[in-house]
């Protein structure tokens, strides 16, 4: 079976709305156009198919009816596939499914913009209370883990949101909590503390607690050596040199400070993507990072060098609204956003 | 049950990511840009509404999930959580295009999330847009029988479950106004219901009844 060419006369129908078929169409030649009634203003719109355009896509592979009705305008040639021999195609040539997935996306973000349109305002939660609202709830049912990551997130976004004060005591809360009760389930880096309780429930760490690592003087030497390298601009012998840190296991005091270097040899190797990857992780890891502007400005300044500009100002207006004016990383982010918006014009 | 018997996912393993039991993957509200494609493991999406919360799905391996975020950055609309111990690819929109070249398997399949997700978007549209509060609740029944492919031109009794909360949000009116919908409902015998579920006595009265508010509407 392969798929094969359909002559089709002026004014003949090619399907109906309502119609369930699992046939997709190619138009070849001629004029098709299909008909519909536009669901938010009941009108009855009519769109002519592009050469070479694909149309009945999304009511075949979804096994939907039919929405529009396809009428030939002018004697057209249509090549006519099932929808194995459409799936075989695409999967040669995955041009054809990025492009429908550009235009399916934009249909899918028009709609569900319809959609919340008509949403009583009481269900559109504002994000930020909406996320502050879950850690809570994950607290004050007990699950600790659960609301120690969300409570985490609220401040990696919120860092100087409505309910920051709260939610640093409430993660201390929860991380007490966890270290006095354990999780019930596990979750992620926290291990679930030993009925001891020895583990201390320091505001400040939300760094993995401490394991017993390697010599810490050790670790300490090996960490400087490592700096030593990056200062020496021999950014991948100090990657290197870090990696083999981590590589010895966690450290309560290391860790963070050698997989911030490390984030930081990237963007220097123009390592752009695991950079951004790396920072991103920091700072969900390490959301209290006390070198947080500087992590975001690695990640928008990444962007900037991938010719993402909307995102390396969208992050480096963050970082500025993190504060304070007279803070040197901030100067340095207003600077790098002035070259930013210079280059547009 | 692994990927090993889907496609070749060999070459996305620097894009894996492990998550424990119990982790959450993402929270509802925040920012996301990333999506999962589940290699082992459940993943389990919930919605906290008021101080429940609601299970919405339970995802198995090489199921996709968080794909709304390569369409915009815009908050999560549900919180994932690992079920099981849980290994899921991250994609974003930078190694989007790579997965896409890569394995056409997978963006066949986002590409029948994404028509299935348009299709559900429209029928929610259809029963905000009713005018009649009791139309849209009983629309709300109508959709979700269509979701478990359940004959609506049936007369047989069909128990759905869901909470008021849930249909309120279905509704897109508030939960009180929702209530009294239901108890007017009851009252009349077309409805029973029950803490963890509602009974529709009768389905195609409520697909005649929707279909005559919605025929009114397009005169």
């Amino acid at each position: 079976m392969s798929p094969k060419a359909v002559q089709y006369r002026a004014n003949s129908i090619i399907y109906f709305k309502g119609d369930q078929s699992e046939r997709i169409f190619l138009l070849n030649s001629g004029k098709v156009s299909l008909s519909y009634v536009d669901i938010e203003t009941g009108q009855e719109v009519r769109d002519m198919i592009k050469m070479g355009e694909f149309f009945g896509v999304k009511s075949a592979l979804g096994r939907y009816m039919r929405e529009e009705t396809a009428i030939v305008q002018q004697d057209a040639t249509v090549m006519v596939f099932s929808v194995p021999e459409f799936e075989q195609l695409a999967s040669k040539n995955t041009r054809i499914i990025t492009k429908m997935l550009k235009v399916f996306s934009n249909q899918l973000r028009r709609i569900h913009r319809q959609v919340q349109n008509l949403m009583v305002s009481d269900e559109q939660v504002n994000p930020e209370t909406g996320l502050y609202k879950i850690g809570e709830y994950y607290l004050a049912n007990k699950r600790y883990g659960q609301a120690l990551h969300a409570i985490k997130r609220y401040l990696v976004y919120y860092p100087s949101g409505t309910y920051a004060t709260d939610a640093a005591n409430k993660l201390a809360q929860a991380e007490e909590f966890l270290s006095r009760y354990g999780s019930g389930v596990p979750a992620g880096a926290a291990a679930p503390a030993t009925a001891s309780g020895a583990a201390p429930a320091r505001a400040a760490a939300s760094a993995p607690l401490p394991a017993s690592g390697g010599n810490t003087s050790d670790i300490a030497q090996q960490y400087y050596n490592a700096v030593s390298l990056v200062s020496q601009e021999k950014y991948l012998d100090a990657f290197k040199a870090f990696k083999k840190i981590l590589e010895g296991g966690p450290d309560a005091e290391y860790s963070a400070k050698t997989e911030f270097e490390m984030a930081k040899c990237l963007f220097y190797l123009k390592q752009y993507d695991n950079c951004i990857k790396s920072f991103t992780a920091i700072a969900q890891k390490f959301p209290k990072h006390p070198e947080m502007k500087d992590a975001l400005f690695f990640v928008g300044r990444s962007y900037e060098e991938k010719g993402d500009k909307g995102k390396a100002a969208g992050l480096y207006k963050k970082i500025i609204s993190m504060g304070p004016e007279d803070d040197p990383v901030i100067r340095k982010v207003r600077k790098a956003m002035r070259a930013l918006e210079g280059d547009k014009g | 049950m692994s990927a090993s018997s889907g496609p070749d996912l060999s070459m996305f393993n620097r894009f894996s990511k492990m998550f424990r039991k119990g982790d959450i993957i993402f929270c509802e509200y925040e920012p996301g840009d990333t999506f999962y494609l589940i290699q082992s493991g459940r993943v389990q999406i919930v919605r906290i509404i008021g101080d429940l919360e609601k299970n919405i799905d339970i995802l198995n391996p090489t199921e996709i999930f968080g794909e709304m975020a390569i369409l915009e950055e815009a908050p999560r609309s549900a919180t994932a959580v690992a079920l099981d111990d849980v290994k899921a690819l991250e994609f974003n929109r930078e190694n989007f295009e790579v997965l896409m070249m890569g394995n056409p398997q997978i963006a066949m399949k986002l590409l029948k999330l994404f028509i299935k997700r348009i299709y559900d978007q429209k029928r929610r549209f259809l029963i905000l847009t009713l005018d009649d509060v009791e139309a849209k609740v009983a629309d709300v029944f109508l959709m979700l029988a269509e979701n478990q492919s359940v004959d609506t031109s049936t007369g047989d009794s069909i128990d759905f479950k869901s909470s008021v909360d849930d249909m309120s949000h279905w509704a897109g009116i508030p939960p009180g106004q929702c209530r009294e919908v239901l108890n007017h409902f009851v009252a009349q015998r077309r409805i029973e219901l029950y803490p963890d579920r509602i009974v529709v006595k009768n389905l195609n009265d409520f697909a005649r009844f929707v279909n005559s508010r919605r025929k009114q509407k397009e005169k």
